[in-house]
């Protein structure tokens, strides 16, 4: 047997998957090369072996458990600003397409004269309210508390 | 290790979305992921964050793991992208030592004289022969002195045959025994 066969064999015998039987064991027995060799890769292995095994720090669960739901809240946050987005966007090509409907039928001047008859009314309107706008100012703020005292009751249930 | 059928039911859960099951995931496999990656990379202080990332990996790909692989060969394998992505990284890019200069390097014949070595320097030197080698036989060496990772797992994470997963481990170690030609003497 040749240096090079049995130095090939060396790694496998000194990890245990190969015991040397015959012609490797006599070869291995007589020669000083090959001997060293098989030596070095047993203190190798023994080495190796030796290895501290790291463990994961502590709260390393707790930590990636953390992380998992910082990320997933982020891709819901991102979808719910992007559904938010293509909503607003629908909502302007429906009113645009409204629009573009009604200039095309001759109803915006139709509905020109409709908003001056609207106005003027408002105005009219409004002078006459004029007078009685604390009243209407006083009823509106007692309502308002009272519906915050009915809100901060119901909360507090 | 699991149990075939823990496995599954465990894996069943985390696909419903239930996250108690992923913590028992993660618990259950965190030493063995921790251990893989801290003997694998050479910047031992991103170990912990790229272990973190294995698992987020293994979270955004349960919905497709299939189960046809055992889950823990599925995770070898995603362990073994995330250390050679790492090492892709420019920053991270070291020098290592290829193992097919092994066959055409000068083999080695060393001494049989002075047994004596010492422990804690042959320790540190080892840690520095074996980040010197690719990335993938640092975790072929990383792995096999594990307790509880077989051969035939790592191959099948690997996509390599058992024998070139054990060919490739000796050329590993016949590498590491020519860098530790000294402290092995």
């Amino acid at each position: 047997m040749f240096c090079d066969e049995a130095l090939d064999l060396v790694e496998s015998i000194a990890d245990g998957e190969l015991t040397p039987e015959g012609r490797v064991a006599a070869h291995l027995a007589t020669c000083p090369n090959c001997a060293a060799a098989l030596d070095s890769a047993r203190r190798l292995e023994q080495a190796l072996r030796a290895r501290p095994v790291p463990r994961a720090p502590a709260r390393f669960t707790a930590r990636t458990m953390t992380i998992l739901r910082r990320r997933r809240w982020r891709s819901e946050q991102f979808l719910d600003v992007g559904f938010n987005l293509a909503l607003g966007v629908v909502a302007l090509a429906v009113v645009g397409g409204v629009v573009v409907l009604l200039n095309r039928a001759g109803v915006t001047s139709i509905g020109n004269g409709a908003m001056d008859v609207m106005s003027g009314g408002v105005m009219r309107l409004a002078r006459r309210a004029a007078p009685a706008v604390p009243v209407y100012a006083g009823a509106t703020a007692l309502l308002a508390a009272a519906l915050g005292i009915w809100w901060w009751a119901e909360k507090e249930i | 290790m699991f149990d075939p059928v823990h496995e599954r039911e465990l894996v069943e859960r985390c696909r419903r979305g239930d996250e108690g099951a992923f913590e028992e995931l993660v618990d259950r496999y965190k030493d063995l992921v921790f251990a893989l990656i801290a003997r694998t990379v050479q910047d031992k202080s991103r170990a912990e964050d790229l272990a973190q990332d294995v698992f987020l990996r293994i979270h955004r790909g349960l919905p497709y793991f299939r189960g046809e692989a055992r889950l823990s060969t599925w995770i070898y394998r995603i362990v073994a992208n995330v250390c050679v992505q790492n090492q892709a990284r420019p920053a991270l890019a070291t020098t290592t030592v290829s193992l097919d200069d092994e066959r055409t390097g000068e083999r080695h014949t060393p001494s049989a004289v002075d047994r004596g070595f010492r422990d804690f320097e042959l320790r540190d030197r080892l840690e520095k022969a074996v980040a010197r080698l690719p990335a993938n036989a640092r975790l072929l060496v990383a792995a096999h002195y594990l307790d509880g990772v077989r051969y035939e797992e790592l191959a099948e994470a690997l996509g390599l045959p058992l024998g070139t997963v054990k060919t490739q481990l000796y050329r590993a170690k016949q590498q590491l025994r020519r860098l530790l030609e000294t402290e092995l003497k």
